[in-house]
Parts: C-alpha cells; structure tokens; sequence
C-alpha cells in the first residue's frame, strides 16, 4: 500500500551496530514509551476517555505521532466528554445557510442557530409564549447561557488542539494522520461554533498552509489540505464566497518565489476555466488573458528550458487550442485561424530557443509535439518540409535522451517516420 | 528462532531460469555490489520481528500488519515463501482483527483500510482463507467492514471511521474485495466515476479531484481501474509520457516532475507502466542498476537510494521491481496487487 509513513527517506546508511551504552538507552526509552502506551490502552480499553487520558495521548503522541490508534482515544476523548453534547437543532451547520446572526434575530422557533452569536442575543420576550410564560423565559434564559458558556468551552478546546498539532506539524510535515487529525478538529469547529468564530478560524489554516508551503514548496499534503481548507471557505456552510482570485493570486507569488513549483503551476491550471467564469471574461479579455499567460511562461522557459515543470503548464496551454471539445477552454471563442497563428508562433519561437540552447531535449519534444497538433488541428498530414523537421526532432531526441529510446522508436513507427 | 530455511531452499523453477538465460549472463556480468544480495535480504527480513531492543521497533508498530505484508511479498518474490513461519504468520494475522472485521495495524490497534488490505493480501499469499472463515471472522464480515467505507456519493473510500478519503483508500478496498470475491458490495461504478475526476491535463491523477498527478496515486488509480475493467479511461500515451519522463538522470524514478528518485516509485512507476504496456519506454538496465545499488548488500535491505538507511518498505518495492525487470532468479510479481503471480492465479483463477 501507498502508505510511506515509518520508511526512511534519505537517512544515512550508518553502521547498524550499537555501543552497550547506545543500547541500554534505547532499552529505557523503550521502558517509557511502553509503559506509557500500557496506560493510554488500559484506559482506552475500559473505555475511559477521562482528561487523565487526553493528556496521556499528548506525551505519546509528541513521541509520535504516526500512532493512528492514539489519535483516534484523543478523538474519543474530546467527543465524549471534553466537548459539549451538541444538542438535536443545536448544531451551527444544521442552519439555513443563510441565515446570518443579524437577519433572524426576530425568528421564534426550535432552531437556535441564529442566536448563536453572542452580539445578537435573541428577544426572550418574543418567544414566550402560554400558561407559564415566566418559567419557560427563565429556562430560556438559562439554556442560552449553557449553549453560549458550552461554546466558549468548545471554542478553547478546539483552538487548543490546533496548537497542540502545529510543532507536530512542523517537525512531521508528510505525516498523514496529523493532516487529518487537524482536518478532524476543524469539522468540529463548523460543527459546533457559531458561523463567524468558525470561519475566522478556517481562515486561520490558510496562513498555516503558507507557512507549510515555504518550507517545501511542493508538500503535496499542504496543497491538497489548501484545496480543501478553499472549498470550506468558500461553503455556504461558512457563509463563504469565492476565493479564486485570491487563490489564483497565491500561485502567481509561488511562481514568482521558484518558476520550477510544478505544484502551483498545476493548481494555477485547474483554477483558470473559474477565474475566468467567475470574471464574466469575454473573448477579448480571455484573449488577453491567455497571451499573458503564454509570455509569462515563455520568458520562464527562456530560462530553464530543461525545467519539466515548465513545459507541462505550456503544453497545458497548447492544449487549449487544440483539445477545445475535452477539457474547460481558456478561449473558447478562438478562430481556427487564431488557433492556427497561436501554435505557428510558439513553434517559431520555440526553434529560436535552439540558438543558446541545442541540448534542451524538452525543446525538441515540444516542437515534436506541437507540430503535430498544428497537423491535428488542420486535419492534415503533416507536409514534406514538417516530415523533414519531425525526423530531425526525433533523430535529437533518440540521441539527447537515450533511456526512453522505446519511446521514440514507437513515434518513429506510429507516425511512419523511418527513413 | 526461526529454522534457516535459506541455506534449505536454493531451488529455482527452470521455466525461469530458461527465460531468462540470456539475461542471466548479462547480469552475472555485473560487479559484486549490483547483484541482488538475496540472502542478505532474507536474514533481514527474518530479523525483522527480532528488534525488540531497538526504540524504531516499537514506533513502528502501528505499521506492522503492512510490515509483515511488505515483508512477506518480498520473500515470495525472492523464492523463500517459507522463510516466515506461516502458522505464526496466520496467528498474527487474525489476532489483528476487530469484531467489525477490519483489521488494526496490531493487537491494540483500531481498525483501518491500511492494514484490512494487508491482511487479506497476507492471507491469500500464505493461502489461509480457510483460517479467516474458520478462526476468523469470516470474508463476508471482512468484505462489509470495507464497504461500509465507501463514500455512497462520491463512490471514493474513506480510510476508517474517522472519515479522511484517498485514492490509497479506494484502490486498497478493490484489490481487497476482489480478492475476497466480493467486489459486488461497493458501488464499483461510482468509484470509477471518482478516478475519473482525479485525471489531470498531463494524464497523471492525484489524491482527490484538484490534486495533482502523482506516481503513487497514479499507481492507485490505474490499478483500481484494472480491476474495474475500466482501462479504456486511461489516456495512454499522455500518461506513459509522463511515467516515462519519471526516469532521472542516474537511472532511478521520482514520483512528480524535478523532484528526486526513490527506490519505491520503481514499484509505483514502473507498475503502471506495465498496466498500460510502457515499460519499454524507460531505460531498465540503468533502473535495475539504481535498484540494485540502493541494496544494503552486506547486511541485507534496500533504501530510497543508494547510501541511505534500508527499510523494508523500500525492500519490498525495489525487489517488486526488479521481478518486474525480469531480474533472473525472481517469482514475477502481479503488476495490479504487488503479490506473486502464482497467488493471484490462484486466488483469482487467472
């Protein structure tokens, strides 16, 4: 299975004998280790999901934190019993999803969601109603005060574990179970906060995922949880809206930090066709803003033109003119005939690329490649004088980049270019 | 201890040796460090249940169900199958398992789609379904614990009750199921339609719909689609490329554009290369070099890359790569469950 956690990743091979003295400390720390997981599981086992426990699963837990079973006691401890019971109708995420803590204040009913807020305590006045409208304001009154002092309890708790997960985070930062963990808590947060603490705090995780994303740029785990932490933010659950722009916008800075982040190139790719909806762009502004794209990364190429990354959003590019019917276009809108020039032009500059740089072996798979989608947008052949460019391309390639010489053999064989 | 079945069994099947005889003289040919140890890495593997006085031992033990699979899948490949004593093994297997049916990584450990996979896949190895209906708790107990892991509206799994959702998980529950026979219980549809929505621009999938391609998930993706019998959702030739454009300059795979190589995405890679008919578009001498040099060969094991510590995962993976390679002397490895052929033709009939 995909799991990698608990291999070694680029750990010196060392002698694997120990001194005695390395040993009997490892013996001790075993003794520890062990016989503070005897006590998280003796609990667990009886299930005790006391405080005692909780703090209990802290020690082991910074001791290490792949230990998916203890995660899961801390779970249990914070639902049965450290957090508040949420109540049936009580629930924030069970709200309308537009109700907003001023626009219901006047609302009479089971549902509490809107009160929830503590600038807008609800008109008691307004609810009591019957034979014993005194008692029933008074027991009103009460479980307001519980809800609220349950949610402040909650608010410290949750807010508490964030913390409690950053420096594992940090010093762990591919670990899967605290990513999730994290996650765990954070529906938590939806789930039992009122709508505007909730989602400062969600707000708070893309600062985090920043952080992340500055240590290593490409921690798969930091994006991925970005996506997600986006698609909440932008939830009617979180009375959210869209972040495209600004997400858009981070990509750009990511970019502009290293050009090879393959990752914020790809998240750049799967943002567009919503930007650009979400711009209510039309063609001439989906022109613009497609050419932009194409000069920004050409000068990246100019550069590095041996740099993968690059040359996967450019063909990501290319691709928008020719596959228009698979796949969300940049530019729907284009003409053939602009089609037509986009691809010439890139070709041409592309070959004049091969001046400073006639052992870039992407350049000649790009030209390769582009060539013939000009051919499969013109619905033709390639002609005498392309044939004779594809040869010479390919006949590079087989020589610049040996080990995938099955490769070009079968481009070779497939496009009839043998001589 | 253990008996030492090495020095016991140097038997090789000669359908194997004659296959690959020309191979043969093309490998003895290399220097000593780039032949494969084996019996340095079946003592390692053996002594891996043995390293109760190291702290690494106990810090792993939420990964020991996958350990003993990692472990095991090695050995069949190396031809000692027996080099771990089955009945312990079974034991083991079974003293992991939760009234749910899923299994936990150990005893004590809550259950999980990690470890529930490798143990069905342990079990079929060591051919013990047998024991799970009669000591166990039976397939079908198994096959519903897995099911009940779907996500009935996006068809994608989640990895335990706790709700975080992967295309490890997705691909784990279809080798398992079909494993079993009981494929039948999850919406396979669904799941399909899930992968679909992972497929990236370059051809490669990620974790979840957005994400992007990596070769581990791409391995997830491409295998449960196998098993689907939905490959014709596969862009071959963009996604080939891609895998293909994996191989770095010393011969070894990364798992995603400028990033380095590491001996597990030879498994990753190379596999799903081997599931769309590609591996003929890397160079495999130079991979099975940079396999082969990762090898602790004294004291057994392999690394991520050569000079690195060794773990059995890395093990497992560059071994299963090497029986991909055709590397003379190995059992050859299923390309969709990363188990010997031999057992999925006798678990699945093909």
């Amino acid at each position: 299975m995909a799991d990698q956690g608990g291999s070694n990743h680029g750990i010196a091979r060392t002698s694997r004998t120990r001194t005695e003295e390395q040993r009997q400390k490892d013996l001790e720390r075993i003794k520890d280790y062990r016989a503070l997981e005897d006590q998280v599981r003796h609990h667990a086992a009886k299930n005790d999901y006391s405080s005692d426990v909780f703090a209990l699963t802290s020690k082991l837990l910074r001791l290490n934190p792949e230990y998916y079973t203890v995660w899961n006691v801390r779970r249990r401890c914070l639902i049965s019993g450290l957090l508040s019971k949420p109540s049936p109708g009580s629930s924030p995420s069970k709200a309308l999803p537009t109700s907003s803590p001023t626009a219901t204040t006047t609302t009479s009913s089971a549902d509490f969601s809107s009160s929830l807020s503590t600038e807008t305590p609800p008109a008691p006045e307004s609810q009591t109603t019957g034979k014993s409208g005194i008692t029933a304001e008074d027991d009103e009154e009460q479980k307001q005060q519980t809800r609220q002092q349950d949610q402040q309890n909650d608010q410290q708790i949750l807010q508490k574990e964030l913390h409690f997960t950053i420096p594992l985070l940090l010093e762990s930062p591919k670990c899967y179970w605290i990513w999730s963990y994290r996650l765990w808590i954070l529906k938590q947060v939806i789930e039992r906060l009122p709508v505007p603490v909730a989602r400062n705090i969600w707000e708070e995780e893309l600062g985090l995922t920043s952080k992340m994303l500055l240590r290593d740029q490409r921690n798969f785990h930091a994006w991925g949880y970005r996506r997600h932490v986006v698609e909440q933010l932008e939830s009617p659950e979180l009375e959210g809206k869209s972040l495209v722009e600004s997400e858009f916008e981070f990509t750009t800075k990511k970019i502009s930090q290293n050009l090879s982040n393959f990752s914020a190139w790809h998240s750049r790719s799967k943002l567009i066709p919503r930007l650009l909806d979400e711009r209510n762009a039309n063609d001439e502004a989906r022109k613009a803003f497609f050419e932009e794209e194409l000069n920004k990364i050409g000068e990246a190429i100019n550069v590095g033109p041996d740099d993968q990354s690059l040359w996967y959003y450019h063909q990501f590019l290319m691709l928008n003119l020719v596959n228009s019917a698979e796949h969300p276009t940049i530019a729907p809108a284009f003409t053939q005939e602009e089609r037509v020039t986009y691809l010439r032009r890139e070709i041409e500059s592309i070959q004049e690329l091969l001046e400073d740089y006639d052992d870039a072996k992407l350049i000649y798979e790009a030209l390769f490649d582009y060539t013939l989608y000009l051919c499969q947008l013109q619905g033709r052949k390639p002609n005498e004088q392309e044939e004779k460019d594809l040869k010479g391309w390919l006949g590079n390639l087989k020589k610049l980049d040996p080990m995938r010489s099955g490769r070009w053999a079968d481009l070779e064989r497939d496009l009839g270019l043998k001589e | 201890m253990q008996p030492n079945p090495i020095q016991a069994s140097t038997h090789r099947t000669t359908h194997k040796t004659l296959k690959f005889s020309n191979m043969t003289q093309s490998f003895t040919s290399l220097p000593q460090e780039l032949q494969l140890a084996t019996s340095a890495h079946v003592k390692y593997i053996q002594s891996l249940d043995s390293r109760k006085d190291e702290y690494d031992y106990w810090l792993t033990e939420h990964l020991r169900l996958n350990g003993l699979y990692w472990g095991l899948t090695a050995l069949h490949l190396l031809g000692h199958p027996e080099a771990l004593p089955r009945a312990e093994t079974i034991d083991f297997v079974l003293s992991c398992q939760h009234e749910n049916g899923g299994f936990g990584a150990a005893p004590g450990h809550d259950a999980h789609m990690l470890s529930t996979v490798s143990a069905v896949q342990i079990l079929a190895m060591v051919d013990a379904f047998d024991d799970l209906e009669t000591r166990g708790r039976g397939k079908a107990q198994v096959g519903k614990y897995i099911a009940s892991l779907q996500n009935r509206q996006t068809g994608t799994f989640a990895g335990d009750e706790w709700g975080e959702e992967d295309t490890r998980f997705l691909y784990g529950a279809f080798n398992a199921l079909s494993l079993l026979g009981l494929l039948h219980l999850v919406d396979v549809d669904k799941a399909v339609d899930h992968i679909a929505a992972c497929a990236n621009f370059d051809g490669g999938y990620g974790v979840s719909p957005g994400a992007e391609s990596h070769s581990g998930q791409i391995f997830t993706c491409v295998a449960a689609l196998t098993i689907a019998g939905r490959k014709e959702l596969i862009d071959v030739d963009r996604l080939g490329r891609w895998l293909s454009e994996r191989q770095i300059a010393g011969g070894g795979l990364n798992g995603r554009p400028e990033k380095k190589e590491d001996v597990c995405y030879s498994w990753w890679v190379l596999s799903s290369l081997e599931m769309i008919g590609k591996t003929h578009w890397i160079d495999k001498a130079k991979l099975t070099s940079f396999i082969l040099s990762s090898q602790d060969t004294d004291k057994g094991g392999i690394s991520d890359r050569p000079g690195d510590m060794v773990d059995v995962w890395h093990t497992c993976f560059g071994i299963a790569g090497l029986s991909l390679l055709d590397y003379p002397g190995l059992e050859p490895v299923d390309e969709v469950y990363c188990m010997p052929k031999s057992t999925i033709k006798r678990v699945l009939g093909r």
